[in-house]
């Protein structure tokens, strides 16, 4: 992706490069059918689970999104949030509130949570967008730290009490599984759809060499902020469905720092910045953490010391690893194979 | 006047506990995101030091900051600097996982329960000049000013800081005149871990410590250091002696639950209106 940016239309068509070059700008068919069927095929699978599979599936699926969505800013966009819990907590206090006052429909909420999520982004993004580097990062911290003293502290939200959901919008397990799968699948085609659009290019490039990106005309914080958003509109949904899970909120548990512990340690196991892994980095932790279920502390330490690891020896992180096991395999095959471009960047 | 009193004197603490991550982001250009369990590590070292032994809590500060430093060489010197030479923000990713591990460490061992340094003079208050104060803060002022003064002269007046503001300036040029500049940054990384085990050695006698305290610790410490001024010692005791004053008289108008807030408002403004700091030249953050 780091070269994609200076090959416009006439390079590929010099170097003959038979597909090479429309790859690069759009993503294949495949990346947008293969996820499609596989969350179909969940989707119609969810009746035979059983309700304790269907649970986890959702936990494992709510750690994948929430990953993508920390991906999308911290990986393609090289800002590294450690705020991301404040768009959870939205999205989860703005689903429950609404769904407590009102009857409007499940869906409608759902998207109106996520839009308010993303709204905050919005508002937060055009001070915090302007932070470079650790800036970034603990500003989004205090941000974060800020906000779970205010809603500790508001009496519109029951303050440090719970605020439970209404009993009637509550779902069984396997409906809420299809609900997720539904919305992880159309979250992971939007964020294919971004990284392949003119945006995303421009945000790889302030990313990878902001003065570069910035004599081509790419501005900094309007490139950001719609990313910003995306971002923050899918943690908000994260906090959705976590709402519908759990029954009910607190404070402490939608804007618990361990969300973005968790997103960030999924990134970095997966590989930063590359389009599956998250997904692969949350089917790691997820399973890391059954096994380690027992040990309570262990699981943290173990993940947390297998992050400084992957940053130390590997940080393209798993996903990396593997495409350069694909590369290395495909190199020793005869020419006149098709070279396959990895989009990962 | 109490006000600006007990301000100023929450000040010294915020020094004692900002320093370490002063150094760091002056001298290695490097925001340590585990500065939080640092000074967390060097409460619980201290406390352990202290049920074993039995002696004053701030005498036992002094081993306790030497074991910290020990245990803080080989992660900057085989983990940390590595990586600097290879993305200047993968570090932040790697001190991220550090203080996650380090958190968790603290909680398997001393589970997640806060816990205070137990000193005959905690409690107690003194009225000086008509004005009622915390012994206990005006120890921690006092051991703050003095690291600052301390920490301050290491870097201007003796070889040891010469050659840490060489590797500092121009890393390949003082290795080119023969600094070793990876045993320079480690020693720094060491230093600034001792600071911070003293650091928060008097947060646990003024307050408490628990394993995740540390984050808003960190916070604490890097809007002292952004007022202060990337790089500056004494910048930094005048950001923490700011954030002491404003902060208790901001307690006093608005109430105690809104404590944070005024700590991380007052980050976002100042990121917002000079990110470089008060007291430093204008420069890209």
């Amino acid at each position: 992706m780091t070269t994609s940016a200076g090959s416009g239309t006439k390079p590929d068509v010099l170097r003959g490069a038979p597909a090479g070059g429309r790859r690069r700008r759009v993503a294949p068919a495949a990346r947008y059918i293969i996820p499609l069927v596989v969350g179909l095929a969940a989707i119609l699978l969810a009746d035979a689970m059983g309700r304790s599979l269907a649970n986890q599936g959702t936990e494992l699926l709510l750690l994948a999104l929430l990953a993508l969505s920390w991906n999308v800013i911290g990986g393609y966009g090289g800002l590294f949030s450690l705020g991301h819990q404040v768009f959870v907590g939205v999205g989860g206090y703005a689903l429950i509130v609404i769904l407590s006052h009102t009857d409007l429909p499940l869906p409608l909420v759902l998207i109106t949570a996520a839009l308010l999520s993303a709204l905050t982004g919005v508002v937060l993004g055009y001070p915090m967008l302007r932070l470079r580097g650790p800036y970034f990062a603990i500003g989004t911290l205090g941000v974060a730290l800020a906000v779970l003293a205010w809603m500790l502290n508001w009496p519109f939200t029951k303050a440090s009490q719970s605020y439970p959901l209404p009993m009637s919008d509550s779902l069984g397990f396997t409906e809420l599984f299809q609900l997720t799968v539904a919305i992880a699948v159309l979250a992971l085609l939007a964020i294919t759809a971004l990284v392949s659009s003119p945006l995303g290019l421009r945000l790889v490039a302030l990313r990878d060499d902001e003065f570069g990106a910035a004599s081509l005309g790419v501005r900094r914080v309007r490139t950001l902020l719609p990313v910003w958003a995306v971002s923050g509109f899918l943690a908000g949904l994260v906090g959705a469905l976590f709402a519908l899970q759990q029954g009910s909120l607190t404070p402490t548990s939608a804007f618990s720092i361990q969300f973005v512990l968790d997103a960030i340690v999924v990134c970095v196991i997966g590989g930063v910045g590359t389009l599956y892994g998250p997904l692969i980095g949350a089917v790691v932790v997820f399973a890391l953490r059954q096994y380690t279920a027992d040990f309570g502390e262990w699981a943290m330490l173990i993940e947390a010391l297998v992050v400084i690891l992957v940053v130390r020896l590997a940080p393209e992180g798993l996903w990396g690893i593997f495409g350069r096991l694909i590369r290395a395999l495909r190199r020793g095959r005869p020419a006149g194979a098709v070279p396959q471009k990895e989009g990962t960047s | 006047m109490q006000l600006i009193i007990d301000g100023l004197l929450t000040g010294g603490l915020y020094a004692a506990t900002a320093l370490g991550l002063s150094l760091v982001f002056g001298t290695l250009r490097m925001v340590n995101l585990a500065h939080g369990e640092l000074l967390m590590v060097g409460a619980y070292l201290t406390s352990v030091l202290v049920v074993a032994l039995g002696a004053d809590p701030l005498l036992l500060a002094i081993p306790a900051a030497i074991v910290l430093g020990a245990l803080a060489y080989p992660v900057q010197r085989f983990v940390l600097t590595p990586i600097m030479a290879r993305n200047a923000d993968a570090p932040v990713t790697a001190t991220f996982g550090i203080s996650v591990a380090v958190q968790s460490v603290l909680l398997l061992l001393f589970t997640s329960n806060p816990r205070s340094l137990p000193a005959p003079y905690a409690t107690a208050s003194v009225e000086v000049f008509g004005v009622t104060v915390r012994v206990a803060l005006l120890i921690a002022t006092a051991i703050g000013v003095a690291l600052v003064i301390g920490l301050h002269l290491l870097l201007t007046r003796t070889g040891f800081g010469n050659r840490v503001r060489a590797a500092a300036g121009d890393s390949v040029a003082a290795g080119l005149v023969g600094i070793d500049v990876n045993r320079t940054f480690a020693m720094v990384f060491a230093i600034a871990a001792a600071v911070a085990a003293i650091g928060g050695s008097l947060i646990a006698v003024t307050y408490s410590v628990s394993p995740s305290g540390g984050t808003s610790w960190l916070v604490i410490a890097f809007t002292v250091v952004v007022i202060g001024g990337l790089g500056s010692i004494r910048g930094t005791l005048a950001g923490a002696l700011i954030l002491g004053v404003v902060q208790t008289v901001g307690v006093a108008f608005v109430g105690a639950q809104y404590r944070d807030i005024i700590v991380f408002g007052l980050l976002v403004v100042i990121l917002l209106i000079r990110p470089q700091g008060l007291f430093t030249k204008a420069q890209r953050v």
